[in-house]
């Protein structure tokens, strides 16, 4: 990758009580890249990227985005969170809301965007994850895999500079995951970076320029999805990606 | 036994007065009562210890005593002590809106912690304000799933106003009383102060139960 690095990892560590979460995780993203995190559950993916918003504090260590520290103060967080979108297992969309007011909320409130010009971005937006019809629904009338693409249109309202997704697919019906897939595909080939989480491997195949693969809260291997799917080095690699029934085959 | 319900007829606009009293009472309290409680509940919320542990104790104090105990307090103890002299209606006022928003605090306070840090998370990585937040995402939310609370408290504290009758605050328990022991009429007037508390309280909560129904949110 010759881009510029968008968001580095220093070596973080989180910690929740006892439990460290983090152990010391080191990783850069690069503008335009695709970086999937794979590995199994309570490894401390999800919480590498409620760190990278700074969701979540961090105990240890270093994070920077386009070039400026990560830090803990509420102003200087917002204006990064502003230029991160962020997708959600659970959708997270809002249930008083309408689907069209879901998606200008952040636009309205933080951008000072008019009205008339946020429903038009979010107007555009629905269009492009396949739900213009549904701008006067509320996220209860919509399926999980409708649901989560309202959510990313959400965070692609506020035109971020990078995407955020934490397995954007596991709380849904096997019968709506491609759906989200696809939107996610259609992003990544449209050049916007996206640092995702996820168990879908055959997603981490075809669409990231990297992968890394988390265990106990470390970065055990990382490599370009054909290193890692096809010839693991390391032997927790391995186990995990044989548990989940992949066996280093390439279509 | 024999009725005189002339007795009622006469008293009418009397106790029409009694029943404006009422009402305006329970509409001032409530005013009160809801700023008040949305204050202590996001005062015991706030993480600071002091201010949070001062508002637990207004809490725990007005919750746990007896309201005409309240009345009647603030009617004696007051002036005594602090030397703060208030009318009667200020003092019912006092009592009650101190009282309703304990009650409403921990409504208010349930109704925030039953959001889920989700959609708070939701509204921050959107580079949202805590305080917007709490305004447009947490608080609509909570406030629709404390409605039927908020309600139940209402049509108590409508009936409870009666309580300042002690302090003789002419609201309708107090003209009532008042007629009856002029005119001895007991069954007739308290007949009289029944039906009117239950015309006046019978749609509120039917309008209460409607306003749950329609903006009930949907998960």
């Amino acid at each position: 990758m010759t881009a510029a690095p968008i968001l580095v990892f220093e070596n973080v560590v989180k910690r929740y009580g006892a439990l460290t979460a983090l152990a010391g995780v080191s990783l850069t993203l690069h503008r335009g890249e695709v970086v999937c995190l794979i590995g199994p559950s309570g490894s401390g993916k999800s919480t590498l990227l409620r760190c990278a918003n700074a969701l979540d504090p961090l105990d240890q260590g270093r994070i920077s985005f386009d070039g400026h520290e990560v830090r803990s103060s509420e102003a200087s967080v917002r204006l990064v969170r502003q230029r991160m979108g962020m997708v959600f297992q659970n959708f997270e969309l809002f249930p008083h809301l309408t689907v069209l007011r879901n998606v200008t909320i952040g636009p309205t409130t933080v951008l000072k965007l008019g009205q008339a010009e946020a429903d038009a971005r979010a107007r555009k937006l629905l269009a492009k994850v396949g739900l213009a019809d549904k701008e006067t629904s509320h996220p209860s009338a919509l399926s999980g895999g409708q649901q989560q693409r309202v959510a990313i249109a959400r965070a692609l309202a506020m035109e971020p500079a990078l995407m955020l997704f934490d397995e954007p697919t596991s709380a849904l019906d096997p019968e709506t995951i491609g759906e989200v897939l696809s939107v996610m595909k259609t992003l990544a080939d449209e050049g916007m970076t996206m640092l995702v989480v996820t168990h879908e491997m055959d997603f981490a195949r075809r669409v990231a320029n990297r992968v890394a693969v988390f265990d106990k809260g470390r970065v055990i291997e990382e490599g370009t999805p054909q290193e890692i799917f096809t010839a693991p080095k390391v032997p927790r690699t391995r186990d995990f990606l044989s548990h989940l029934g992949w066996h280093g085959e390439s279509k | 036994m024999t009725f005189d319900w002339n007795i009622v007829w006469s008293s009418l606009p009397r106790l029409l007065d009694g029943a404006w009293m009422t009402i305006w009472l329970s509409v001032v309290t409530m005013l009160l009562a809801i700023p008040g409680g949305l204050a202590l509940a996001l005062l015991r919320l706030s993480g600071i210890k002091p201010l949070a542990m001062a508002a637990t104790a207004f809490v725990e104090f007005f919750r746990a005593t007896p309201l005409i105990l309240q009345i009647y307090w603030v009617y004696y103890v007051l002036p005594a002590y602090f030397d703060i002299q208030l009318s009667q209606i200020a003092t019912a006022i006092v009592g009650l809106a101190c009282n309703i928003s304990a009650f409403n605090s921990e409504t208010f306070r349930s109704g925030i912690v039953s959001i889920r840090q989700g959609q708070w998370n939701a509204g921050l990585a959107l580079g949202m304000s805590r305080v917007s937040v709490f305004c447009r995402i947490v608080a609509p939310q909570a406030l629709m799933r404390v409605l039927p609370a908020l309600a139940s408290t209402w049509v108590s504290l409508f009936k409870d106003t009666s309580l300042v009758s002690i302090i003789a605050v002419s609201e309708l328990s107090y003209v009532a009383l008042q007629i009856r022991a002029e005119t001895y009429r007991i069954l007739e007037v308290l007949t009289a102060m029944a039906a009117l508390y239950w015309l006046m309280g019978y749609p509120q909560a039917k309008l209460v139960d409607w306003i749950h129904h329609r903006f009930k949110v949907a998960e």
